[in-house]
C-alpha cells in the first residue's frame, strides 16, 4: 500500500521527535555542520540548544514495489532514482552491514564529491531531513566549511557555493563559518574565544587558532575517520564499513590492542594524530602574523574521530614531541564532540542575526 | 576588554561585544598618543581596553604587533578628545546592547511570529474542536453544478472547484468485510467516506509580502500531489479547492487504516474513501491549523461530496483517527487531525468520542512516541479500551490475550485483502478465501 505523503516530511525514526521540537522553535537562526561522515543541525530553543544528526551516506538498492513498501513501513529515509531506491542517512549503515557492502558518501575529504553523481540529491535530502525550510525568508543559517586543503582551493569554492545556494533556495540567508572557528565558538567561550579549536571529522581534520574570536591561523589535513577505516580495512581484509562499526563500538586507545584490527586502529590513529600536530606546528611556523599572547592558549578537540577513549592523551603525547611556537595551557575534549561544530555554527548564526 | 567580556554570560552577546570592540580598536589605539600616563590608564580603564594597548591599529587580527609610532602634542590632544567621545559611545553601546538582548529574548519567547495563521487557539492539550464560524444566511436546498468553465466548476453552495490539475487514478474497487462473519462483501466502486488530511508541507506566513512564495509553494505541492496521486482534493491556504485525482478513482492517501460502519469493516481506505487534504501543518492540533478561507471551502467541499456520493456523516473522519501501523499493531501511524478537526462545524458527528475501531475490533495499542505527541489518546480510544477490558473480564481472559487474538484477526483479514488486491491488479481472479471470524 503506497503512502507517498511520507516523502513530504518523513525522516528516520530516531531523530523524528527531536526534529519536531526543533521545528517548533520556529523562525530562529540555525547552525549546521556539513561533515563528510555526519550532518549535524543545531537550533536554539527555550530550554537550550537542540541538535539532531544524520549519517551523511547512502546506498542504492534495486527498485521493487515490495522493497519500497518495506522501506516505507519501517520509516527508512529513501527516494527513488530511476531503477534504484536510494536509502540515505542513518539506515544506510544497517543496510551496508546487512549486505556486506560499502556505503557511498556524497562527500569526500571534507568536500562535496564531484565524481559522485548522487552527491547533491543525497546531501540535499539529508539536509532536508534535518532542517525545515526557513519559515520566514532570510532566516540566518551558518554552515561549516573546512579550511582549504592544499591544492583543493577550487573544490572548496565549489563546495561552499553549492551549499550556500541550496540553503538560500531553502529560504535562508546562509553564512559560512570555518570548522575550527566553530569549535572555538562553542567550546572556548570562557577563554573569550581565544585558543585553538580542532575538529577531527570523517574526511579531514581542521584547526583554527583564534584570538578574541578572530581567526588567525587556519589549516586542514585530508585525513580523518574515513582514512583510518580504509587503511585499517585494507591491512586486515575487512570492509571499511565494518571497521567503522568496530571502531565505534568502543576502541580504547589508552589500552594495549587485543587483536589485529585494534592493533591496526592504534597505528592509524597515531598516524592521524601525528599528522595533525605536525600540520598545526607547520601552520604556526609559517604564519606571517603570529599572535603573541602573554598567556598560554588552550586546545579543544571536537569531532567524531576524537571520541575514542585515550585520544586526548595520544594527542598530548604527540604535542610534547613537537615544540610549538606558543605555550599551550592544556588540551581537552569538547563537551559533546559530535555536535560542537554545529553548536558553534549556531552561535555564529545568532551573532549574524 | 577581556575583563568586561568575561562578565558577559551569553556567548552571542560576548561575541558581539568582542567583535564590536575590535572593530572600533583603531580609535582606541589613539590612547597611545595621550601625553599623560595616568590619563592613558584612566582612559584605558574607562573604555575597558586595558588589555588592548599592544594591539596593532592596522591589523587587529595580528593581536600583539609592535606599538604605533608617537605623534605630535596637538594630535595627542585631539586623540584624547576623540577617545573620550569613543568611550562614551562604547558605554552607551553596551547599555543599548543589554537592552536589545533583554528585549530580544523577551520578544523571542513571547512574540515569536507564527508562520501558521490560526483561526482560534485552544490552550494546553485540549481535545475539543476550536471555536469556528457558524453557518449563517440562506443555504441552497441542495448542491448542484451552477456553471462550468475552462478550468473550474461552480456549485450552488459557493464551492468552486479548480480542475486544471485533475488526473485519473487507479479504478476504485473495494470490498468491506463483515465483522460478524469475516466474509467479504460485494465489490464496490463508489466512495463511501471522506478522509481529511493535512499536507504537512511548507507553510508560509499569510501576508501580502509572501504572496509569490505562497503561490509557488502551492503550485509545487499540487504538482507533487498530482505526480503521486496523493489526494482527490486539496484546499490551498487561500481556500481554493483543487480536484487532483478524479473522484471516481482512488488516490494514495490513506495507507494502512481502519474504519467501520455498522458491521462493515474497511481496511486500507484508499479505495473506499475520498481523500481531502488541507495545505497546512497539523502542529499538534491545539489550534485550528487552517485559514478561515480553507475552513469555509473545506466545509462546502464536504457538503458537496456527501451530497454527490450519498456519504453518511459517520463515514467522514480524520486520517489520524484511522491510520495504523500493521506491523506493530499500533494506532496513530499518521496523526494528522488526530485532534482538533472541527467536525461539529462541518455538520459531522464528533469522531473523537467514537470508540476507535482499530482498538475495539483489532486490539491495536499505542506507544510512547504516540503519547509524546498526543499527551493522551482521544476519548474514543479510551472508550474502546474500556470495552475491550469488559469483554476480556466477561470471558475470563486477560486483555493482552484478547488483544493478541484480535490482532491476528486483523493480520488475516489484511492478508486476504492484499492477496485479492494483487490478483485484481494482475488481472487474475481473486483467490477463494476461507471465511474469517
Amino acid at each position: 500500500m503506497e503512502e507517498r505523503k511520507d516523502h513530504l516530511w518523513k525522516v528516520a525514526q530516531e531523530v523524528e521527535d527531536r526534529l519536531d521540537e526543533m521545528e517548533k522553535a520556529g523562525a530562529a537562526p540555525a547552525g549546521i555542520d556539513v561533515g563528510t561522515s555526519k550532518v549535524v543541525a543545531a537550533r536554539k530553543r527555550a530550554k537550550g540548544i537542540e541538535t539532531a544528526s544524520q549519517l551523511n551516506a547512502f546506498i542504492p538498492i534495486p527498485y521493487s514495489r515490495f522493497t519500497e513498501t518495506i522501506l516505507g513501513q519501517n520509516d527508512i529515509s529513501y527516494f527513488r532514482e530511476g531503477d534504484e531506491l536510494v536509502v540515505f542517512a542513518t539506515a544506510t549503515e544497517k543496510f551496508a552491514n546487512m549486505f556486506n557492502a560499502e556505503v557511498s558518501r556524497p562527500m569526500s575529504d571534507g568536500l562535496i564529491n564531484p565524481r559522485e553523481k548522487m552527491a547533491l540529491p543525497v546531501l540535499e535530502a539529508i539536509i532536508g531531513s534535518l532542517l525545515p525550510k526557513a519559515k520566514t525568508q532570510g532566516e540566518i543559517l551558518a554552515f561549516s566549511v573546512p579550511a582549504a586543503p592544499a591544492g583543493k582551493e577550487a573544490e572548496l569554492t565549489y563546495h561552499e557555493a553549492t551549499l550556500r545556494r541550496h540553503f538560500e533556495a531553502m529560504g535562508y540567508k546562509a553564512v559560512a563559518i570555518n570548522e575550527g572557528l566553530a569549535v572555538v565558538f562553542s567550546e572556548l567561550e570562557d577563554n573569550n574565544f581565544t585558543g585553538i579549536g580542532l575538529s577531527c571529522g570523517g574526511g579531514m581534520c581542521n584547526g583554527t587558532l583564534a584570538f578574541l574570536s578572530i581567526p588567525s591561523i587556519m589549516f586542514s589535513i585530508a585525513k580523518g575517520g574515513d582514512y583510518i577505516d580504509h587503511a585499517v580495512g585494507s591491512v586486515v581484509g575487512e570492509s571499511a564499513t565494518r571497521v567503522k562499526v568496530i571502531k565505534e563500538e568502543g576502541i580504547d586507545l589508552s589500552r594495549s590492542p587485543k587483536d589485529k584490527v585494534e592493533k591496526a586502529l592504534h597505528i592509524y590513529y597515531e598516524d592521524l594524530v601525528e599528522s595533525l600536530v605536525e600540520a598545526l606546528r607547520r601552520a604556526m611556523s609559517r604564519a606571517e602574523k603570529m599572535p603573541k599572547s602573554d598567556r598560554p592558549l588552550p586546545i579543544v578537540i571536537a569531532g567524531g574521530s576524537a571520541k575514542p577513549r585515550g585520544f586526548k592523551e595520544l594527542f598530548e603525547r604527540a604535542l610534547k614531541g613537537r615544540g610549538l611556537p606558543i605555550e599551550i595551557s592544556g588540551v581537552r575534549l569538547a563537551g559533546d564532540p559530535l555536535t560542537a561544530t554545529a553548536r558553534g555554527a549556531l552561535i555564529a548564526a545568532m551573532y549574524e542575526k | 576588554m577581556e575583563e568586561v567580556s568575561r562578565e558577559i554570560q551569553d556567548p552571542v552577546a560576548k561575541l558581539r561585544f568582542l567583535r564590536t570592540s575590535l572593530r572600533d580598536y583603531p580609535r582606541v589605539s589613539e590612547v597611545e598618543d595621550v601625553p599623560s600616563g595616568r590619563a592613558r590608564r584612566i582612559l584605558y580603564r574607562w573604555a575597558s581596553f586595558e588589555h588592548l594597548r599592544a594591539l596593532s591599529a592596522k591589523a587587529p587580527v595580528a593581536a600583539f604587533a609592535p606599538a604605533v609610532p608617537r605623534k605630535t602634542l596637538v594630535t595627542r590632544a585631539a586623540a584624547a578628545l576623540t577617545l573620550l567621545l569613543a568611550a562614551g559611545r562604547l558605554l552607551m553601546g553596551l547599555a543599548a546592547l543589554v537592552v536589545v538582548f533583554a528585549v530580544g529574548s523577551a520578544a523571542y519567547r513571547h512574540a515569536r511570529p507564527s508562520a501558521t495563521p490560526v483561526l482560534a487557539s485552544v490552550p494546553g492539550a485540549a481535545t475539543h474542536a476550536p471555536a469556528v464560524p457558524p453557518r449563517a444566511g440562506v443555504a441552497p436546498a441542495s448542491v448542484w453544478l451552477v456553471e462550468m468553465g475552462a478550468g473550474y466548476e461552480q456549485y450552488s453552495n459557493g464551492l468552486r472547484i479548480e480542475n486544471t490539475y485533475e488526473i485519473a487514478g487507479e479504478p476504485r474497487r473495494f470490498r468491506a468485510v463483515d465483522r460478524t462473519t469475516g466474509l467479504r462483501g460485494d465489490t464496490q466502486t463508489r466512495p463511501v467516506g471522506i478522509l481529511f488530511h493535512t499536507s504537512e508541507s511548507d507553510v508560509w506566513p499569510l501576508e501580502a509580502s509572501y504572496n509569490e512564495t505562497l503561490r509557488d509553494s502551492t503550485q509545487r505541492l499540487l504538482r507533487y500531489v498530482q505526480r503521486n496521486r496523493l489526494y482527490n482534493y486539496m484546499v490551498d491556504r487561500f481556500g481554493r479547492v483543487y480536484r487532483v485525482v478524479e473522484e471516481e478513482t482512488k488516490a494514495n492517501h490513506a495507507g494502512h487504516s481502519v474504519w467501520t460502519r455498522g458491521d462493515d469493516v474497511y481496511l486500507s481506505l484508499n479505495a473506499a474513501f475520498l481523500g481531502v487534504s488541507f495545505e497546512t501543518r497539523w502542529e499538534g492540533g491545539h489550534a485550528l491549523p487552517i485559514t478561515q478561507a480553507q475552513f469555509l471551502a473545506g466545509r462546502n467541499l464536504s457538503d458537496y461530496l456527501r451530497a454527490r456520493w450519498t456519504i453518511a456523516a459517520d463515514m467522514c473522519v480524520a486520517h489520524g483517527l484511522t491510520s495504523v501501523n500493521p506491523k506493530k499493531h499500533l494506532i496513530g501511524h499518521h496523526i494528522d487531525w488526530a485532534r482538533g478537526f472541527p467536525f461539529e462545524a462541518f455538520g459531522l458527528p464528533d469522531q473523537y468520542s467514537r470508540p476507535s475501531p482499530a482498538v475495539a475490533l483489532f486490539g491495536f495499542g499505542y506507544d510512547e512516541d504516540f503519547l509524546k505527541i498526543m499527551g493522551e489518546p482521544w476519548a474514543g480510544v479510551r472508550e474502546a479500551e474500556r470495552a475491550l477490558a469488559e469483554e476480556a473480564a466477561k470471558a475470563g481472559r486477560t486483555v493482552e490475550d484478547l488483544r493478541r487474538e484480535r490482532q491476528q484477526l486483523y493480520d488475516r483479514w489484511l492478508n486476504e485483502q492484499s492477496q485479492a488486491d494483487e490478483a485484481t491488479a494482475s488481472g487474475r481472479p481473486e483467490p477463494a478465501l476461507p471465511a474469517g471470524g
